[in-house]
């Protein structure tokens, strides 16, 4: 085996080798950080909707997004489910209204998501938990990862929505996006008539004529694409019919609005992009000093008789250990700040394999740009310049 | 002014392996031959000539002292002989290869049958002893064998119990013997030293050199030495003299000491 000169050379000053670790961790940080909190955005507009437990969703054409408050006739959901293969059609309703925070008496905006309790539409444990107590009037479930502003979010609480009583009987985990405001509300359909049925003249009257969402259950096995094409054709052009899943699906759909229609892709880009030049600058910074504190010593092994490749080898393998052993103190500290930002905002930050696998061969490039740029100047290093040092 | 007389030599084939050839194979007793050498710096109008019609011839077995003024020349003329600098001018056989004309890549070949030794002695502060050493044995493929060749040459130059120390745990004269040991460990014919003793005190320097002549004799290789120390010129079979990019002289010491009289030699240095 051939001396790993390497990684001899790099561990040689320990505080020195901690110290670059360090600064390899920082940069990862901050590129974990800007991809989280993009992914974060994104992730978040659409963790409502997978949770819906169906496999085709019926909205309003216009509903470009769901922050569009624009409802469907709710018959074309029975229409729909007069078709072969559809098991259920659940109508779902969402309208913000204002929320007293008890403690300061501060109203904020949330969003109420409404069904009928019946429906197995949120299939989440918490949820099934309260469908009976759900029936009650004046009651709705909160969620507990909506934001601090709403004052606690537990059972029991007793305040007032859209300047009626509401008591709240129950919680469930879901977290905030963009359309949510600070947070979700969940109760039934005869509840949310109670609260929007008539919220006066500026407001916008709701009844069961209309739905925002509609949630088509399929029986086991049935082919999903063939029924949407079947009921694009013969249900009115009023309405979209999409798959929930899929790259032409609803939750797709939503994420690439957000994608292409806000500057959030961008701005994040750019931070990581930044990151990605910090870590670059302080990798070259590492290796340089590695070469410039060797210099006499890589001469010698030039005039000895090692070519140019070796050299190019010894500062990228440098490069490459940086980066694995920088990287894992880096990430470490991320999953920690997910966890924690997640608390804080409401926020989904979710590491996945494919993210971490993506951020750690930016990583990688990252270290190897700069043991490029650095070996530059070894590759210039003459031989005969050590004779007379 | 005195230059050696011009014999023909047979060719060696083209860098020999460092362990190949005997000391008995044929054409191999002149290391080094230098014809019509002449050398410049810088280019255009900026064109400064440094070396001047050199010529020259090393033997084996011989260790060659170059001395000089500064700014004579010796150290480009070392570099040359080295191959670590390129030319175009003349005639510049090392270990039987023609270096003149020679690309880069052709001269990294040539430098790997050379041993260099420097005033400083660039050791890796991170790599024990037997590391660096190892790092020259390495250049021939040898990797097996690495760590038994490293250790027979540092217990050769009186290191053996010194093995796994790094550089920073060894004096002066200890750093200067592994590298000697880094430069004669893959058994060079050619040894090209540049003030090997000027960083060490009297005692370790004459025990460098005294070292440096045993092993000579024991390989049977040539050495080459820049040096200003006049305290080790004994050790020398033939004293060049480099003034002004010229060979001034190539005598012995004897006649060294008496052609120079220069008022800081003492002749009770040159006693052998």
């Amino acid at each position: 085996m051939p001396t790993p000169l390497a990684l001899l050379n790099l561990i040689h000053d320990r505080k020195k080798f901690l110290t670059s670790l360090a600064g390899v961790s920082f940069a990862v940080l901050l590129m974990f950080l800007f991809t989280g909190f993009q992914n974060a955005l994104y992730d978040s507009q659409t963790q409502l909707l997978e949770q819906l437990n169906g496999d085709i969703v019926i909205i309003n054409r216009l509903k470009e997004n769901m922050f569009v408050p624009r409802a469907f006739a709710r018959r074309r959901l029975y229409q729909a489910q007069s078709f072969d293969g559809v098991e259920g059609a659940y109508a779902i309703y969402t309208s913000d209204a204002r929320w007293k925070n008890p403690d300061t008496k501060e109203a904020r905006p949330v969003r109420v998501i409404a069904y009928n309790p019946a429906d197995p539409v949120l299939p989440m444990p918490e949820v099934l938990a309260h469908q009976r107590q759900l029936t009650l009037p004046n009651t709705a479930l909160i969620d507990s990862r909506a934001r601090a502003e709403l004052g606690p979010r537990e059972a029991g609480v007793v305040t007032e929505l859209a300047n009626r009583q509401i008591r709240i009987i129950g919680t469930f985990a879901l977290g905030t996006d963009f359309a949510a405001g600070n947070g979700n509300l969940i109760m039934s359909d005869q509840n949310f008539l109670r609260y929007f049925a008539d919220r006066g003249p500026e407001e916008d009257e709701r009844s069961f004529a209309t739905a925002d969402i509609g949630l088509l259950k399929l029986v086991p096995g049935t082919d999903v694409d063939r029924l949407v094409q079947t009921l694009r054709q013969n249900l009115p052009q009023d309405v979209l019919v999409l798959p929930k899943d899929g790259p032409e699906g609803f939750i797709r759909r939503e994420r690439t609005y957000w994608e292409e229609n806000t500057n959030i892709g961008f701005v994040f880009s750019l931070l990581t992009a930044m990151g990605f030049v910090v870590g670059i600058i302080l990798v070259y910074q590492i290796l340089y000093t590695d070469i410039a504190d060797h210099w006499s010593e890589y001469a010698t092994l030039k005039a000895m008789g090692y070519g140019n490749g070796f050299l190019f080898g010894v500062v990228i393998q440098e490069a490459i250990i940086l980066s694995v052993l920088g990287f894992i103190p880096g990430f470490l500290i991320s999953a920690l700040f997910y966890n924690l930002v997640a608390g804080v905002t409401g926020l989904l930050f979710v590491m996945t394999l494919e993210r971490v696998v993506n951020l750690y061969i930016t990583t990688f490039m990252m270290c190897l740009i700069s043991g490029t740029i650095a070996v530059r100047k070894v590759q210039r290093t003459d031989p005969a310049e050590v004779f007379g040092l | 002014m005195s230059t050696v007389p011009v014999q023909p030599v047979s060719p060696l084939p083209p860098s020999p392996g460092p362990d190949s050839p005997g000391p008995d194979s044929p054409g191999t007793e002149v290391s080094v031959q230098v014809q019509a050498l002449d050398y410049f710096f810088g280019q255009g109008d900026l064109q400064k000539q440094v070396l001047f019609d050199i010529n020259l011839e090393l033997h084996r077995g011989q260790i060659v002292i170059m001395t000089g003024p500064s700014g004579s020349g010796k150290t480009t003329l070392l570099t040359l002989i080295g191959a670590l600098r390129s030319t175009t001018a003349g005639s510049l056989r090392v270990l039987g290869q023609e270096l003149v004309g020679l690309g880069n890549r052709q001269l990294v070949e040539v430098r790997r049958n050379i041993g260099f030794i420097f005033q400083a002695h660039n050791l890796f502060e991170s790599l024990t002893a037997a590391q660096n050493v190892e790092m020259a044995v390495e250049l021939t493929g040898h990797l097996r064998q690495k760590r038994q060749q490293a250790t027979a040459i540092l217990e050769k130059v009186g290191l053996g119990d010194r093995v796994d120390y790094k550089p920073a745990a060894l004096s002066g004269g200890q750093k200067q013997r592994v590298a000697i040991a880094r430069a004669l460990v893959n058994q060079p014919q050619l040894i090209l030293a540049d003030e090997p003793t000027a960083a060490l005190d009297k005692q370790s320097g004459r025990d460098v050199v005294t070292l440096m002549q045993q092993l000579a004799q024991e390989q049977d290789c040539c050495i080459l030495m820049v040096t200003h120390d006049n305290r080790i010129l004994d050790v020398a079979d033939r004293i060049i003299n480099l003034v002004d990019g010229r060979l001034e002289s190539d005598t012995n010491p004897q006649q060294f000491v008496e052609t120079h009289t220069v008022k800081s030699l003492d002749r009770n240095m040159f006693v052998m």
